[in-house]
């Protein structure tokens, strides 16, 4: 929609923007009055302009969305009040957008991005800390899965995404003090950074040792969609319980749009000019230009052949993917999601919705921390501003931040085979406890069809919910 | 490499100590290939050593053997030279070399199918318990040496002792060929003492300063997971309700039905130790609001009791209460995690800002695990988040209020069916219009400040931005057409529960905001059917504002 449109009126004349951006003078603040706005008065027209900016990006106008930008370029701010955050990662996500039209452009000005996993994994333990929607979602997670694996003497618990070790510490302890004894232990984690596992296997071995419970941690170094199903060596006999905490929506994305993108440009468009090429030559050397090609990956276009239809069949869509979870029999899928509708195919479905989800979010940091903290600042960067960047400028197979809502979510797994284990009162008690020693009465939490919602104020953000195999 | 190094920390529990990592660990491990070997070691390493304490088979004949006999070397002794034998039966075969008699067992089938556990003399030992002996002799044999005998063989390099022969052998062959060295000076030889050491290193210099042997690996990483689950469960353990006095009824409310049961059920348990260390610290703020609520205290110490058993929350609330009391070093760590990439100026910048929160943060960080009274004070000044006027969710909600002049609730459900009926012609310009008469809301806003400054080229942006909207309301509009029929059930359901429209049942909310933002609802999707007369008077309104070009532009 956006990316046709964009992209065509833009390539045609490149130029067009510029004579706008010089009449722009970001220096000299072309708009005094916006200064003298009172915070809340500011506040309302940067919602205002982000919505305009959107629509303008949306349709491709991209002047108007460059004049929106600017404007809230002068009212937005990273360390201000909520809202000028809010505003500020949603403008750079919108400018983003822009920016993908020209792919050159853009991967140019990442070039020099240095990757920063140490400091990625940080900020994620500082959401953990200081907000409380991990430790919920834990603490539910692991209620469902002592309970369904009562009795049972060997247990196997898949975390999809295993970078807390805290909710698994918690669950050995669990375990070691149930009253039938303790079972054997398993966890198989799924990471793709080795060093995560790594770690995670030595505080959890620590972890049981001092409990004596019979532990065994089996690291699977992968990314979700490339996960072999094979590699979580599911024995028959164990009692199965699989975690998923707020990884499913990644591989909402292989649905339906990567499909489309695969086959079509970069590939015809390699081997038409590779034909072209191989037309001078004579026919023996052609079949020995392709021969060798496919053997040696020699031009670009079998690169990119290669690479996208392996992809498309290693990286499962979620309903393959839920089918093979589902043929391991799970007695207990604890699955934690961000509870709100950032899927849709219309951008500014996805702004609104995901305003409103990140504002609350927003609105949950500023009652944790002073506006000041760095920590504050690198979550809502490198956390929720990556999720809003994502939700907003990326496409196809590169928007992973697919949040949708636990309805949703109930019906795919109900068809996958899987049926809802209600949550239990218990499960509930401890989260509106844990809930209630943040001293805010902010959060909130609602059952909802025996599962769990975790709200902002009244704005659902995460649900839990719990499932089991079903014949 | 780089970034495996850095990795190395353990993330969990030393985040402050990431930046230090990346300019002073360059390479701590020699070989380069030992980070793969050490990952693959590593589960199984963990799995065969996790199969000895096993349960073993109920059937087997459980065989309890003295201590004498276990450390004996060589039970059984040649008579003609006194080479000494482990086993009976090689000393059997040992005697037909001497031509001496000899016998060796001739084992039934079912002596065979009969498995043979053994115990640990040491009646402390887990392994003392018949359930949990071990399957094989050598391996109780090396436990009871491990565990409970003396270390006879100390290593000449590092002088770590060992018990067992065997594993003084393996650790000489590898010591010293593999070290991780800390900027503290601290060596460890193997990878994992160093890791959790490194985590901890910052946090513990004065400590670990004195400790140079592998041994502190244990004592820090039980360390690391007081700090860890402190952290966990509860990362303001004393700013609990300190101030919010509407909360503690709510909470009397909410927990004295729920309660009921279970406090009768467990109050026979009253000695539990459980009881003691949460209410030192966690609860402590409800004792002294106590009077407002006298039964809350009460239910909260049985809810200890009562989840003891099954779930992790005690254990780690009361981690985190000995985590309060005890480790002085996991506090100056989490100080440490919290401040120390901050900025000093940071710090002074916060209370400039308009929102209640005027503790400077190390203030706030600092009373996490200080005096409850400094918190209830932090507390107490802490205005709530939902009554503060500037959170982006009431901007939000303002903001879609402003689509609309009318705020009536009763709307809500009566909009439903306007809506599916409506035609989309007759929608997109009520959109129009309803945005129009947005647009005159934010002038009426910023009204004061445009007279000021008459910024033509803002005003023109205005109009465009209003021009592009309303061109694609129309197809979100149809859009939401479906969905409101699918889920219009809840949506009327959602109109009864509360006033503010922007609850949490999520339907309605969905239904409302994209509406909201675009104009064309208003307040919480209740803008109300428009009736003739209203859009007459919006577009009178816009007129007025001279803006009516808008909508005639539409």
């Amino acid at each position: 929609m956006f990316q046709e449109d964009g992209s065509s009126s833009v390539t045609s004349s490149p130029l067009q923007m510029f004579p706008m951006m010089s009449l722009s003078p970001g220096t000299m603040s072309p708009y005094p009055w916006l200064k003298e706005l009172k915070p809340e008065e500011r506040g309302l027209y940067l919602i205002h302009l982000l919505v305009n900016c959107a629509n303008h990006v949306a349709s491709g106008s991209l002047e108007n969305a460059n004049i929106a930008l600017d404007q809230i370029s002068h009212l937005a701010s990273p360390q201000g009040d909520t809202m000028q955050r809010i505003a500020s990662y949603f403008s750079e996500a919108l400018a983003d957008r822009v920016l993908r039209a020209w792919p050159g452009v853009y991967k140019a000005f990442h070039s020099t991005r240095i990757p920063v996993v140490a400091e990625e994994i940080l900020v994620k333990k500082m959401f953990f800390e200081f907000l409380p929607f991990m430790k919920v979602a834990f603490v539910i997670s692991n209620q469902a899965i002592v309970e369904s694996m009562e009795g049972e003497k060997m247990v196997h618990v898949i975390d999809l995404n295993a970078t807390e070790p805290a909710q698994w510490c918690a669950l050995i302890r669990d375990l070691s003090a149930r009253p039938e004894g303790p079972p054997h232990l398993r966890i198989t984690g799924v990471h793709q950074r080795k060093e995560v596992l790594e770690q995670m296997a030595h505080i959890l071995t620590e972890e049981a040792e001092n409990l004596d419970l019979p532990f065994q941690f089996n690291p699977v170094v992968s990314k979700l969609e490339n996960l072999d199903i094979e590699k979580l060596r599911v024995k028959t006999g164990e009692a199965l319980a699989i975690s998923s905490i707020m990884q499913l929506h990644t591989l909402l994305g292989s649905e339906n749009d990567q499909r489309k993108k695969s086959p079509s440009t970069p590939m015809s468009n390699g081997i038409g000019v590779h034909l072209q090429r191989v037309a001078h030559m004579n026919q023996s050397t052609l079949r020995e230009l392709l021969e060798k090609d496919t053997v040696n990956g020699y031009s670009p276009s079998t690169d990119s052949a290669s690479s996208s239809p392996l992809s498309s069949i290693h990286s499962p869509n979620i309903d393959s993917f839920l089918n093979a979870l589902w043929g391991l029999s799970p007695k207990v899928m604890v699955v934690t999601e961000q509870d709100s509708d950032h899927n849709a195919k219309n951008l500014m479905e996805r702004l609104s919705e995901s305003l409103y989800f990140y504002a609350a979010l927003f609105d949950c940091l500023e009652s944790a921390l002073p506006r000041a903290s760095l920590e504050r600042l690198k979550m809502e960067k490198m956390i929720l501003g990556d999720e809003i960047k994502n939700i907003i400028a990326c496409e196809g197979a590169e928007r992973r931040e697919r949040h949708e809502k636990l309805e949703r979510w109930s019906q795919r797994l109900e068809l996958a085979g899987f049926a809802n284990v209600p949550l239990s009162y218990y499960a509930m008690l401890q989260a509106k406890r844990l809930l209630q020693s943040y001293n805010s009465d902010g959060y909130r939490i609602k059952e909802e069809n025996g599962c769990v919602v975790i709200c902002w104020q009244d704005r659902p953000l995460y649900a839990v919910s719990a499932w089991r195999f079903r014949r | 490499m780089m970034s495996g190094d850095v990795f190395s920390v353990p993330s969990s529990a030393a985040p402050n100590v990431f930046p230090h990592q990346q300019l002073q660990l360059p390479n701590p491990n020699p070989k380069p290939n030992s980070t793969s070997t050490s990952t693959s070691n590593l589960p199984s390493a963990a799995k065969k050593k996790r199969n000895l304490p096993g349960t073993p088979d109920p059937d087997a004949e459980v065989i309890a053997l003295s201590p004498k006999t276990l450390m004996a070397t060589n039970r059984f002794i040649c008579e003609i030279c006194n080479k000494g034998f482990q086993r009976d039966q090689n000393l059997q075969l040992h005697r037909r070399g001497h031509n001496l008699p000899w016998k060796l067992k001739q084992r039934a089938n079912k002596d065979q199918i009969k498995k043979k556990v053994y115990i640990c003399p040491e009646k402390t030992c887990v392994h003392h318990d018949p359930a949990r002996a071990l399957g094989d002799l050598t391996g109780i044999k090396k436990h009871f040496s491990r565990k409970h005998g003396e270390k006879k063989w100390k290593c000449d390099k590092c002088s770590k002792k060992y018990a067992v022969q065997s594993d003084w052998k393996a650790h000489s062959k590898t010591c010293g060929t593999r070290e991780y060295k800390c900027d503290c000076g601290t060596l460890f030889s193997r990878k994992d003492s160093f890791i959790t050491h490194r985590a901890f290193c910052d946090a513990l210099a004065e400590e670990s300063a004195r400790i140079t042997t592998v041994g502190p690996n244990t004592s820090l990483n039980f360390r690391n997971d007081l700090s860890h689950h402190g952290n966990l469960m509860n990362p303001q353990p004393n700013l609990q309700h300190g101030s919010t006095f509407p909360n503690i009824p709510h909470l009397g409310a909410t927990f004295r039905p729920e309660f009921g049961g279970m406090s009768a059920g467990n109050s026979l348990l009253g000695g539990d130790p459980h009881q003691q260390k949460p209410r030192l610290s966690l609860w402590l703020d409800h004792q002294a609001n106590s009077q407002l609520n006298p039964n809350l205290d009460h239910h909260n110490s049985n809810l200890f009791i009562a989840s003891s058993s099954s779930t992790g929350l005690p254990d780690m609330i009361q981690m985190a209460s000995s985590n309060l009391f005890g480790s002085t070093s996991s506090m100056g760590n989490y100080a440490n995690l919290s401040l120390s990439p901050l900025p000093p100026q940071g710090l002074k910048e916060e209370p400039v800002t308009n929102k209640a929160n005027t503790n400077p943060m190390a203030d706030s960080l600092s009373s996490l695990y200080n005096s409850d009274s400094q918190n209830v004070h932090h507390s107490s000044s802490k205005s709530s988040p939902s009554s503060a006027p500037m959170s982006a969710t009431a901007l939000l909600q303002k903001a879609a209020q402003m689509g609309s002049t009318k705020s009536n609730p009763n709307f809500f459900g009566n909009t439903l069916g306007v809506m599916m009926s409506s035609s989309s012609p007759s929608s997109s310009s009520t959109n129009t219009l309803s945005f129009a008469q947005n647009r005159s809301e934010l002038h009426q806003v910023f009204g004061k400040q445009q007279p000021e400054n008459p910024s033509p080229k803002a005003a023109d942006g205005l109009m465009n931005f209003s021009t592009a909207t309303t061109t694609t309301i129309t197809n979100l509009d149809h859009h939401h057409h479906s969905m409101i029929q699918s889920t219009g059930a809840q949506i009327s359901q959602s109109a009864n529960s509360q006033l503010n429209l922007h609850s949490g049942l999520m339907h309605g909310v969905e239904h409302s905001l994209t509406r909201d933002f675009l104009g064309m609802g208003g307040d919480g999707g209740a803008g109300g059917p428009f009736l003739p007369q209203e859009l007459a008077k919006f577009a009178s309104m816009s007129s007025a504002m001279g803006l009516s070009h808008f909508t005639s532009n539409h």
